[in-house]
């Protein structure tokens, strides 16, 4: 019998593991040599021969984000030889910890957070990109410096030094909606937060619901929701405060950031204003919740989502007329001007090697950010890029707000530090939409933040 | 394909490997310790006691060394950095004891740990016992255990997939595709986002776990049911007493050794299990629970080595009754060998 | 011995007890059908509508596009734009249709929350649009707009429509899960876990238990009662030093990393069970090899372990299962890159990372639990009596 059993569990291993397809030859998405590309960028690279190397890449992005960034990935084996392994996790914050604790780091991570870039940092794992990386990204980038800043951090004897190198980036400040969706209800695109809320009401009145809101991501549920919060103290208060914020030289249960997140609830806590009811937002996955926007008829009408949300849109969305964005607006009576919030993807290297060097190298080019332009949601303040390659007018505007940014603001809570922007930021925000007081909420993180002060 | 190839070698060489132990090192020692013989054969100086003194250690010496490396080490080692720091590199005393009976998630993560031990380990018990009685009886009763012991075989994010499913919540008008919704709604009520609803939800979760213990509870407790002698039971019933009253005043205290097994059992899983609250819920919604949080601790923000050796020390703690209460009976049953 | 509780002997007592039997055995097993039925759905029928509807049709409520009007063509003075909406092979039928850019039929009413439109108009007829021309729509989405002017949208034209959808199973869900998802690699990686970590525990744990049952040395009782105190030890207490080790060493994330863990864990159940199994062998058969002059090795390899089959193979079994369903030894021991990680632990992820892919996850579900559930159900008896042997053990 237990031979027997044994027997059939080698059959069906067997069985199954012939059904694992051999790794498809990564095809290239765009055939080398057409379209508005700099293939020229890719000249180098044929000349360096990275074959019997493998570089261990570790990154958030999962589903069709990993796929389009293996599509870019792709240019560079099939110009240079190398193996790349490509790992994508939903629980990353956690995992790249475990990684580097136990002494087995990829070769390159992929932050989210500069903050815990940082907290990596400065327990001395990660290392130096250099002086050639930092000076390309201060001269190449738009807002250079903004960005060289953003990932700088004290290593572990304290000296700053340059350990991200930024690739794609995301605007945040975005409400999409179907433009069909409001000339059949005669609705306008708001260009004011008052006029916004008023939509929303008229929304309401009219028999439907205005939002779909979703803050489910796994071990990163709530995030979301902390966009929402940044955007709104960015058109409630003036830049210095939202700085301040950050750094935590304000505390987090001022009552400026309380009002910031009560104005979140006015949105997110309003039974009738979200799809599914209150219980349905901290429930639903980000990725799910905008297909509300779609749905016959639509079950809502507004998603303020960052630039990368269509990738989740579905299949066979076309930008520009099936779905567009517009920017979320300020607050008329304030009159802060038009702040933009964004973020990006920082690419560190937790463990020296020749083809991790060379794969960075790659990303400074034009190409490797044009291929995933050509595609889908990403941006990039890469001065040197083709915009023509952006695959649709939706995403060139968005791409060309970036591009002319001056006054610009990154995601908070990726600046915060690990524990918070990663961590006690995301459950307050959950804990607030399911029925804590803003207060209680705020006060909680604010002591969070000064636990890990202590240390 | 490669990988394949790669256990099979891996199984033969650590498999090889582990004979070559045995084998081997007996053999150095019968070779080495023989007992010198006379051409004649006759034994000049035995030297069995050396060879059978070394013997067991050979024998047990694998097993010693792995459980003192990952067992014993890692627990008394794990006790002494719960006194340490986030990085392990300064001591600080009760420092991570007295920030946890001050933190609210950890209070709030005890209180459900409680309400987790008083409800599982009673449900699974009572239920296994119930269904154990009900199957005894039916001709189709060994199907019937097989079915509720089957969960028992699934892994516990498994079973959470199962549940997310049963749970699932749409929006109110919408078409529920979770059974549990799909009922409220049909019945005229407003469906639920179950996982939610504070304080509940953790019912909801436990019950996750009482459908995958009790089939355990049961096979036990049938096991022991059959141990009663049918005298007892039919001197009973001669005497007049009730089903109910021969049900709880003789089978229960019959089989009250396994009842507490089970009871023990069940326990330590219910300390231990993570699994299920970290899929479902991560802790969120006032559903945390020990395990999860010091698995939180262990890598949030950096880790905090520290926090999570003392959340694993609280668990230690908690089990030390049982452990006791183990040994005690094993070394009953010892001196009745 | 049968103990009969006397309140079933009664003929309505019994049918009541019987009632609830059947009542339990269906709430048990109704999630775990529910899953596996899912599985074999359709994808977009699985994310619109339960299970219990799986042999019914389901209704879809979509919208469609025209193709712009540089699609027409001119066909004897007519200028026509044909084709379908619906792929080749879809079985969806469309039972009305209107809206968006067709005009309003006021002969019929809408309540609140229904698409404005989407019943007005039936397949098969044409319907006049306004600026000339009629389109018609059929029940397996072609359709064909026919204008004598031009037609001059720029881009296509919305409406919207009602369409049945025959219910469908099939076995692209777990075909999906194959390549770009990594299940069935998940599963390889399991496996390459779990028959290691199963084996050699067994080997370890054999020899240790003879030792203590049959050999005799100093500290021998007091390290079994070690052995059992170890039993209930939680393996949170392990995880932080273990961690550490295993970077010093450097086999952190290696597959000989988890086999040893898993054997380190699973080894005071294992010499529990064989020792208790061991120790009970009739003393006769030991002594007499003894006297027939065999040394302990040759009475192990050659008399015991034979004889213990039953006491292995119920250790197997439960160690199997405890390694292939395990998450936190994976989680800590193992990395997440597609050729390490374990099943449970892509499971998770792709709770988090698919919730709306309700085909991936049932679909995966199920090839995870699988196996343990043939495991199970063929060899049950061994593992109820690994269970028995074993139930003073933590778990």
């Amino acid at each position: 019998m237990f031979k027997k059993s044994l027997a059939l569990s080698l059959l069906v291993m067997l069985v199954l593991g012939l059904s694992v397809p051999v790794a498809a030859q990564d095809e290239l998405v765009f055939p080398i040599g057409e379209g508005p590309f700099h293939w020229e960028s890719l000249d180098a690279f044929r000349e360096i021969d990275l074959s019997g190397e493998t570089i261990d890449v570790f990154g958030p992005w999962l589903g069709p984000d990993q796929e389009l960034w293996e599509s870019v990935l792709a240019y560079f084996v099939d110009a240079t030889g190398a193996t790349i392994n490509y790992a994508g996790s939903d629980s990353f914050e956690q995992q790249i910890v475990i990684d580097v604790a136990s002494g087995s780091p990829p070769h390159i991570a992929i932050f989210p957070q500069p903050g815990l870039a940082a907290n990596l940092a400065a327990q001395g794992n990660l290392v130096p990109l250099g002086e050639e990386l930092e000076t390309f990204v201060a001269e190449n980038y738009a807002a250079g410096q903004s960005w060289v800043d953003l990932s700088s951090y004290p290593d572990e004897n304290g000296d700053v030094q340059f350990f991200a190198f930024p690739y794609k980036a995301d605007l945040k400040s975005l409400v999409w909606y179907v433009p069909e969706n409001f000339e059949d209800a005669g609705y306008e695109v708001p260009t004011t937060m008052e006029e916004l809320i008023a939509l929303s009401e008229q929304i309401v009145a009219d028999g439907a619901t205005p939002w779909c809101i979703g803050l489910g991501s796994g071990d990163a549920t709530g995030w979301p929701a902390t966009d929402w919060v940044e955007d709104i103290m960015l058109r409630t208060q003036p830049p210095e405060v939202y700085d301040g914020w950050v750094t935590n030289e304000i505390p987090f249960d001022d009552e400026r950031i309380v009002n910031a997140i009560e104005t979140f609830g006015l949105f997110a806590k309003n039974e009738a204003w979200v799809n599914g009811g209150v219980a349905a937002v901290a429930s639903t996955d980000f990725r799910d919740s905008p297909q509300g926007l779609f749905s016959v008829p639509p079950e809502c009408f507004l998603h303020h989502q960052a630039s990368f949300i269509p990738s989740f849109f579905p299949e066979g969305t076309e930008l520009g007329i099936d779905a567009d964005f517009f920017y979320f607006p300020p607050f008329e009576a304030e009159d802060l001007g038009n702040p933009v919030l964004g973020a990006g993807t920082l690419f560190a290297m937790t463990e020296e090697s020749e083809g991790a060097r060379v794969l960075l190298d790659f990303l400074t080019t034009p190409l490797a950010h044009e291929i995933w332009m050509g595609q889908s949601g990403m941006l990039t303040p890469l001065l040197t890029v083709n915009v023509d390659a952006y695959a649709n007018d939706t995403l060139r505007g968005q791409g060309e707000i970036l591009l002319n940014a001056t006054t610009f603001r990154f995601d908070g809570s990726d600046l915060m530090p690990g524990a918070i922007g990663a961590g006690a930021f995301w459950t307050g925000m959950v804990n607030y939409v399911s029925g804590a007081e803003a207060a209680d909420v705020a006060a909680e993180i604010q002591a969070s933040w000064d636990a890990i002060k202590e240390e | 394909m490669d990988q394949l190839a790669n256990a099979l070698l891996a199984i033969v060489v650590g498999v090889g490997a582990l004979l070559l132990y045995y084998y081997g090192t007996n053999w150095i020692i019968d070779t080495l310790l023989a007992d010198r013989m006379t051409p004649q054969g006759v034994v000049m100086s035995g030297r069995t006691r050396l060879r059978e003194a070394i013997r067991p250690w050979l024998f047990v010496g694998p097993a010693v060394f792995l459980l003192g490396l990952f067992l014993v080490y890692p627990a008394i080692q794990t006790f002494i950095l719960s006194f340490f720091n986030a990085t392990s590199s300064n001591f600080v005393g009760l420092r991570n004891y007295q920030w946890a009976f001050n933190d609210g998630e950890f209070l709030q993560a005890v209180g459900n740990n409680i309400l987790w031990l008083l409800f599982v380990p009673f449900v699974s018990t009572a239920l296994g016992l119930v269904i154990a009685v009900l199957a005894d009886n039916v001709r189709w009763g060994a199907i019937a255990k097989s079915l509720i012991f089957m969960p028992m075989a699934i892994s516990f994010v498994g079973a959470s997939v199962i549940w997310k499913f049963v749970y699932d919540y749409r929006g109110p008008g919408a078409t529920q595709i979770g059974v549990v919704n799909a009922l409220v709604t049909h019945l005229g009520g407003e469906p639920q986002a179950w996982l939610t609803i504070p304080f509940w939800n953790n019912f909801f979760l436990m019950i996750i776990l009482v459908w995958i213990q009790t089939g355990f509870a049961m096979v036990l407790l049938a096991a022991a049911l059959r141990g009663v002698p049918d005298e007892t039971i039919e001197a009973a019933q001669i005497d007049g007493a009730s089903g109910v009253a021969i049900f709880f005043r003789i089978m229960i205290p019959q089989i009250m050794g396994t009842i507490l097994v089970v009871w023990t059992t069940i326990t330590i899983v219910v300390l231990k299990v993570f699994d299920v609250v970290l899929a479902m819920t991560n802790g969120q919604w006032s559903t945390e629970v020990l395990a999860n949080l010091m698995y939180d601790w262990m890598f949030r923000g950096g880790g905090d080595f520290g926090r999570g050796s003392m959340l694993a020390t609280i668990l230690m703690i908690a089990v030390i009754p049982i452990m006791i209460w183990n040994i005690r009976n094993f070394r009953k049953e010892e001196t009745n060998r | 011995m049968n103990a009969r509780v006397p309140i079933l002997n009664l003929s309505v007592g019994g049918l009541l007890a019987r009632l609830a039997l059947l009542i339990i055995v269906i709430l048990w097993t109704v999630p775990t059908f529910g899953l596996f039925i899912s599985s074999l759905r359709d994808k977009d029928q699985l994310a619109i509508s339960g299970w219990w509807t799986a042999l019914q049709t389901t209704t879809a409520y979509e919208q469609a596009r025209t193709p712009a009007a540089d699609a027409q063509v001119n066909i004897d003075g007519q200028y026509v734009i044909a084709g379908s909406f619906f792929e080749e092979g879809d079985t969806k039928r469309i039972r009305s249709f209107g809206g968006g850019f067709l005009p309003d039929n006021d002969a019929i009413e809408y309540l609140q929350g229904e698409q404005q439109g989407i019943r007005d108009y039936e397949p098969g007829v044409p319907v006049a649009l306004e600026g000339g021309g009629t389109m018609t729509v059929n029940a397996d989405g072609t359709f064909e707009l026919v204008s004598p002017t031009p037609f001059e949208f720029e881009r296509g034209q919305r409406f919207f429509y009602m369409a049945e959808i025959p219910p469908r199973f099939t076995l692209e869900n777990y075909q999906e899960i194959a390549g770009a998802e990594g299940v069935y690699q998940a599963f390889l990686n399991t496996l390459t876990v779990t028959v290691p970590a199963t084996i050699i525990p067994i080997a370890v744990a054999a020899f240790a238990a003879y030792a203590f049952s049959w050999m005799d040395f100093p500290g021998r009782r007091f390290l079994f009662y070690v052995v059992v105190a170890l039993l209930v030890v939680p393996l949170q207490m392990a995880l932080i030093p273990l961690l550490r080790v295993y970077n010093g060493v450097g086999i952190a994330k290696t597959y000989p990393g988890i086999w040893l863990a898993h054997t380190g864990f699973g080894l005071p159940l294992a010499i529990y069970l064989l020792r208790n199994y061991i120790g009970t062998l009739p003393r006769e058969i030991i002594e007499s090899a003894k006297i027939d002059g065999a040394s302990h090795f040759q009475t192990f390899t050659k008399l015991v372990v034979p004889l213990s089959v039953p006491a292995l193979a119920s250790f197997a079994i439960l160690q199997f299962l405890w390694v292939w369903n395990d998450l936190l030894v994976a989680l800590v021991f193992l990395g997440k890159s597609p050729d390490q990680i374990v099943l449970t632990s892509k499971l998770r992820e792709l709770i988090g990372s698919r919730a709306d892919n309700w085909e991936i996850l049932t679909s995966s579900a199920f090839v995870s639990i699988i196996v343990p559930l043939l495991v199970f159900f063929a060899l049950q008896r061994y593992f109820v009596r690994g269970l028995m042997a074993g139930s003073v053990k933590g778990g």
